[in-house]
């Protein structure tokens, strides 16, 4: 999963949201590092709506425009917590080698013979 | 309606009617709200990612279709800029290739480069919009038809522009070709009759795709 696509996720794992609000809080989120643009965040609404991920939620008028807010699917958040494990996991790999490497104690754990 | 709306409209034109019927005024004021006050255009930034956006909505068959359509316009410009240099054909069969006296190394290259290029770009075109426009379903018949009549018009106008400029070498004086520039004017026209056929229809891959879109639409509807 791609980083955008996380934090679009993410943004949503405390209720539904509107575009433009999508993009505030994933940029929150992620501490300013993922600025979604206007484009790209709908390409990534639709491709996630085709994976069942995401969900029209409500509609409404706004300045005569429609304003759709989105929701996370019981798969979309499922896809969101395997990713964020996957990526704690991965965390913890390096983060637990480089403080045994500190400790002075072995880099790799010695495989049983 | 404000200068930023209405160029931000003008961006959202990139997409296929059928998108831009659903998503168009929800994207426009996302875009809207997302610009900070006082700015008339879009950043490039958002200017870039929906020039991608559209890319992506109307797919790869799409994006080689209009790469056809360019090279074939671009070899009637070719033909016309030939046709109006003096001696034009002199050199072309020693050493081969050189239309006209002088000729930049550079466009010859080039030009050889694209000849070869749609020559084998064709038939896989061919075969990517019947499979894009699922031509062996019944239904889709009349759109199979419309891409194939443009498919064999594209090379009909290739043969055209090709024979007019055989026709034309070895003149003793530079000529501004009428006939290659309409043929260049009808390449263009082919382009927009392709987009509008391959935008039409529900295509294969864009169909998930538009389903949803709709589906966004329909739904609380």
């Amino acid at each position: 999963m791609r980083e955008p696509t996380y934090f679009v996720l993410a943004s949503l794992l405390d209720g539904p949201l509107h575009g433009y609000a999508i993009i505030r809080r994933a940029e929150d989120l992620s501490g300013g590092r993922v600025r979604l643009a206007t484009g790209t965040l709908y390409t990534a609404l639709d491709r996630l709506s085709a994976d069942g991920f995401v969900e029209l939620v409500s509609e409404e008028i706004v300045n005569g425009r429609a304003r759709r807010s989105y929701g996370l699917t019981p798969s979309g958040s499922g896809a969101l917590q395997a990713e964020a494990t996957r990526m704690a996991e991965a965390a913890r790999l390096v983060t637990n080698r480089s403080r045994r490497l500190k400790a002075g104690g072995p880099a790799r754990e010695a495989s049983p013979a | 309606m404000t200068p930023l709306e209405r160029h931000c409209g003008w961006l959202l034109h990139a997409y296929p009617a059928w998108y831009r019927r659903e998503r168009a005024g929800e994207m426009l004021g996302t875009l809207l709200e997302a610009s900070p006050p006082g700015r008339s255009w879009p950043s490039f930034r958002d200017a870039r990612a929906l020039a991608i956006g559209s890319l992506r909505v109307r797919g790869w068959t799409w994006l080689l279709t209009m790469l056809w359509v360019v090279m074939g316009a671009g070899g009637a410009i070719y033909a016309t800029v030939a046709f109006s240099h003096p001696g034009y054909g002199e050199g072309l069969l020693i050493p081969p290739n050189i239309q006209w006296p002088r000729e930049p190394q550079v466009i010859i290259d080039v030009g050889v480069i694209a000849e070869v290029a749609w020559g084998l770009l064709s038939g896989p075109l061919l075969v990517a919009g019947f499979v894009r426009l699922r031509g062996w379903r019944r239904r889709n018949w009349l759109r199979v038809t419309g891409w194939a009549g443009s498919w064999v018009a594209g090379i009909a106008l290739m043969n055209q522009a090709a024979e007019w400029a055989a026709a034309g070498m070895y003149g003793t004086r530079g000529l501004l070709s009428i006939g290659e520039m309409a043929i260049c004017a009808a390449w263009l026209v082919l382009g927009g009759g392709m987009t509008w056929i391959l935008a039409a229809p529900a295509p294969p891959r864009a169909a998930g795709q538009r389903d949803v879109v709709h589906r966004l639409g329909q739904a609380h509807r």
